[in-house]
């Protein structure tokens, strides 16, 4: 049965990209759909075995790499963190299939999307069901590989590919960091399979190694290296500038990997490499204060921005923030339940996003929409529940995950604790801000659209809306429903796939804690529906009054410039001037033009030697006899 | 012998002076005269030595025939004299020097030939060289020539002929508005190509087709 | 000195020989000067042949000379002709025009 989960994508995707043409656009988008539907049920089938029986499994598909004592197994594993991934990634993936049907039908190149799709679906599995370090590499890449295709895919835009290689080219520096970690992981315990990696590590606590000539605790370094990996795939700060850009993409495409799978690809790394990461503090404490600088960073630039597909993305990145931070308190198991939760909500409202797109008919600015909430009821619904799960509304999937994050980082106990939790409420209130926001310009308010008149503004076709109603169930569901399974005080259901060196007691948690955020969440419903449709003047005179800060948040905290000043630019310079004097001048002037050159000029010389006169041949002819007569008397 | 010396010596100057006049004169008709004298101060210096016959002959063939030959070409093909410098002539080799000392090289390897050979012992000194014997030079020459060498003799023979043929070859060319008769084409001819009788009309006349 | 032996004449057609081929390319005239710098050369050969057959009292030398002599005219008349064909067809003989077989 694991087997046909993580090899039905690959079967629809090989199907799909080779006979797409010949098969016809509805055929691949059934099939495509279809298999990855059924790796999803199959998937749920062994999530309840998981819950119910304690099932895991381990096995072996292939033997890849077997070099003196060097081995390295094609392999799926399934245990309590691995089965809930396979259910995120393979249930949302099968939505996004049938929601791209309707997307993407006008699209000539349907067969090459789902393709796409599926290939990466097949990518997330492998990464998810790796026993070892490399098969999670590789899933690594292809979901990097898969992002740049999917984010490129409408590749006659130029601002797509540049987008899709700007992923890349980030991801590729977190890549970076995460191999430099599996090479340390490699060269000091000698296997990169898990469970012989993680029980090593207790034996390897004390030891110290000298890294670009600074000293280092080993863990510590293994996991600050594996961390930037993470940061790199997740849109963590500083390796973050990618993910705007990258909604470029369809929206399905931003719905599937940007918030639901690909991003959380980094999380998961963290929990699964959680026996390690347990036994340094120190890594545990940077990837908590970057995850709270990414919340904060994020949600503060999510405030100014105009585009609907953008705030969603950078709120991604502040939920990642969440993520991060929850693990690096120490709270895994809250970490993965925010996933969890995450993955149905965020997707839920990019798809709602998507329909608003669809009838707005390819508008993306929310200042150029407003007062449709009547016309488009269900997308509207669908909105809400999404923007009630994220905010965190109480007895919504969003509230229990969130606070839990919250409360779990105040119970720590230690300065980072306090930080954490102090960082993740007023990021809850800017959550909250930022996402009414967007559904009070977006639906209310007067109509602002120029270029459609309100009379065209429809309900996005069934096939969109179904897959979006399935997603806001699980948004309001899944948080209550599995509540006790992921996070409940006395869960087994965690049993050896994470490490918890120190237990948290949930219990004695005080009461102004318990409330404070979901009473921030529903205060800022009215204040943020005062300020943006009842009286926008106030608004508008704060901008006024602070320009430079409005500037700074709108241009993301000048990152993305700051990049170009510090490390595209002399980059640019630095292979300019290789290749102009490195190549051209030196290597390409000495080597094949200069012996080109030096031929002609030879050989231009050499036909003076022919040069038709007679008496120029008599002399060359008798130059040899007296050398020849010279030779012959001499020797 | 003093006197042979001093003929030698003088008849050798004037044919090595003579030589480099060949080359170096600036009318191409002198260079031609100085070779003429070249030719007769050298039969003169083989008459001297005894062989009287290739002397005469030289003067004959060479100075009568080929020098001659020489004039009427440099006459006919009206050959203007040169002042051209040195220096600007394209194509010129500007560096006499360098043949000056390749000259001068196979000049000096000429000589060590003569310095190194083995066979001194047969050369007897010119006092000791029999010049009477009853024979002049011309018969013993035709006594050898016309029984040993008679195969060599026809062939040059035909090398002569082969040149002469060759030489027309090269310079015939057909004159092309010049009536001339064939005779063979003439004495071939037969009646029914050449006439015809042709009934005529009163009064119409005949059509000649030319 | 005053005895002239075969060293004298031997000498001198060296220097014959060698004024004839430094006339070959030396020249600045024209063609027939080459011709005729060939001449010299078989002038010279003559020579020696013929002191080497006077000295060693062998009638050989004599004799080839005069085929030598042949030769020599024989390829004084074709040259000629050639010289005139060429002039006829180039317009000119001067050496410096004669270069058609540059490349």
């Amino acid at each position: 049965m694991e087997y046909a989960i993580v090899f039905l994508p690959l079967i629809g995707s090989l199907i799909s990209g080779f006979f797409g043409k010949k098969l016809g656009d509805r055929y691949c988008q059934i099939l495509t759909s279809s298999f990855v539907t059924i790796s999803g049920i199959l998937s749920v089938f062994i999530f309840y075995e998981v819950v119910t029986q304690d099932y895991s499994s381990n096995k072996v598909i292939y033997n890849w790499i077997s070099s003196g004592n060097f081995h390295v197994n094609w392999s799926i594993n399934i245990d309590p963190l691995t089965s809930v991934m396979l259910v995120v990634v393979s249930l949302i993936s099968s939505i996004i299939h049938f929601y791209s049907i309707g997307y993407m039908s006008h699209d000539p190149h349907v067969p090459r999307f789902m393709a796409y799709l599926s290939l990466f679906t097949f990518s997330m599995l492998m990464l998810v069901t790796a026993d070892n370090f490399l098969q999670l590499f590789f899933g690594w890449e292809g979901v990097g590989l898969c992002s740049y295709l999917l984010i490129g895919f409408w590749y006659k835009k130029p601002l797509a590919n540049a987008a899709a290689i700007k992923a890349f080219i980030v991801n590729r520096v977190g890549d970076f960091g995460f191999a430099i970690g599996i090479f340390l992981i490699f060269f000091f315990y000698g296997t990169v399979n898990y469970n012989e990696v993680f029980q090593q590590t207790p034996l390897l606590l004390q030891k110290q190694i000298i890294f670009l000539g600074f000293e280092f605790n080993l863990i510590t370094l293994i996991c600050l290296l594996l961390f930037v990996g993470a940061m790199g795939k997740s849109a963590q700060i500083f390796l973050h500038t990618w993910l705007p850009d990258a909604m470029e993409g369809p929206t399905p495409v931003s719905a599937l990997i940007h918030a639901a799978t690909m991003v959380t690809a980094g999380v998961f790394l963290v929990v699964r490499c959680s026996p390690i990461f347990e036994y340094s503090q120190v890594a545990l404490n940077i990837v908590a204060l970057v995850g709270m600088m990414t919340a904060f960073f994020a949600a503060t630039v999510a405030l100014v921005q105009n585009d609907i597909k953008k705030i969603v993305a950078y709120s991604t990145c502040s939920q990642l923030g969440y993520m991060f931070f929850a693990a690096g308190v120490g709270a895994y198991h809250v970490a993965i339940f925010h996933l969890f939760t995450h993955a149905f909500f965020k997707a839920l409202l990019f798809l709602g996003s998507g329909c608003v797109i669809h009838s707005f008919n390819k508008e993306q600015d929310i200042r150029l929409m407003g007062g449709v909430w009547k016309k488009i009821p269900y997308t509207y619904t669908l909105m809400i529940i999404g923007t009630l799960a994220l905010t965190g509304f109480p007895f919504l999937s969003g509230y229990y995950s969130k606070d839990a994050i919250i409360e779990f980082a105040f119970l720590k106990g230690t300065n980072i604790g306090y930080l954490a939790t102090t960082i993740g409420i007023f990021t809850a209130l800017l959550t909250s801000i930022y996402s009414w926001r967007l559904i009070f310009k977006t639906f209310h308010g007067k109509y602002n659209n120029k270029n459609n008149s309100p009379s065209t503004i429809e309900e996005s076709p069934l096939i969109m809306l179904a897959p979006s109603c399935l997603l806001a169930l699980g948004a309001i569901a899944a948080g209550v429903l599995f509540k006790d399974i992921f996070i409940g005080q006395d869960t087994n259901f965690w049993s050896n796939s994470i490490l918890f060196l120190q237990t948290t007691h949930h219990e004695h948690i005080p009461i102004w804690l318990l409330i404070i955020t979901p009473l921030i969440t529903v205060l800022t419903i009215p204040s943020a529906y005062y300020l943006f449709l009842k009286n926008e003047r106030v608004l508008k005179k704060f901008v006024l009054k602070n320009q430079s800060l409005y500037n700074f948040l709108l241009n993301k905290w000048y990152f993305d410039e700051l990049y170009i000043f510090i490390f595209v630019e002399p980059i640019k310079k630095i292979g300019l001037f290789f290749w102009k004097k490195g190549d051209v001048d030196t290597i390409d002037r000495y080597g094949p033009d200069g012996l080109s050159k030096l031929v002609k000029i030879i050989s231009d010389k050499a036909i003076n030697f022919q040069s038709g006169y007679l008496y120029h041949y008599a002399f060359v002819m008798l130059i040899g006899f007296s050398i020849l007569l010279t030779y012959l008397i001499l020797y | 012998m003093l006197a042979h010396s001093l003929f030698f010596y003088f008849f050798s100057t004037i044919a090595v002076f003579s030589a480099v006049m060949v080359t170096v004169s600036r009318n191409t008709v002198y260079s031609v005269f100085f070779l003429i004298l070249v030719f007769v101060s050298i039969s003169v210096l083989f008459i001297m030595i005894g062989a009287e016959f290739l002397g005469m002959i030289m003067l004959i063939v060479y100075v009568g025939a080929v020098a001659v030959l020489f004039l009427f070409v440099v006459m006919m093909l009206n050959i203007s004299e040169q002042t051209t410098k040195q220096a600007s002539r394209k194509g010129f080799i500007n560096n006499i020097s360098v043949g000056t000392i390749v000259a001068l090289i196979i000049f000096l390897e000429l000589l060590v030939v003569v310095a190194g050979w083995k066979y001194k012992s047969v050369f007897v000194p010119l006092s000791e060289v029999n010049l009477n014997t009853g024979l002049t030079n011309t018969h013993e020459l035709g006594n050898v020539l016309y029984t040993e060498y008679i195969h060599l003799f026809q062939i040059s023979g035909m090398i002569l002929l082969i040149s002469m043929i060759g030489a027309i070859t090269l310079t015939f060319k057909k004159r092309e508005n010049i009536k001339k008769q064939n005779y063979f084409q003439q004495i071939q001819r037969e009646k029914a190509s050449g006439v015809s009788l042709v009934e005529v009309e009163s009064g119409k006349g005949v059509k000649i087709n030319d | 000195m005053t005895e002239i032996s075969l060293g004298h004449y031997l000498s001198l057609a060296a220097i014959i020989f060698v004024i004839g081929i430094v006339g070959i390319f030396l020249n600045r005239k024209n063609v027939i000067i080459i011709l005729m710098s060939i001449e010299l050369i078989l002038l010279a050969v003559n020579i020696n042949l013929v002191s080497f057959s006077i000295y060693s009292q062998n009638l050989v030398g004599q004799v080839f000379t005069m085929f030598i002599l042949t030769v020599a005219a024989a390829e004084a008349a074709v040259g000629l002709a050639i010289i005139v064909m060429y002039y006829k067809n180039k317009g000119s003989i001067h050496v410096e025009h004669i270069n058609s077989l540059k490349g």
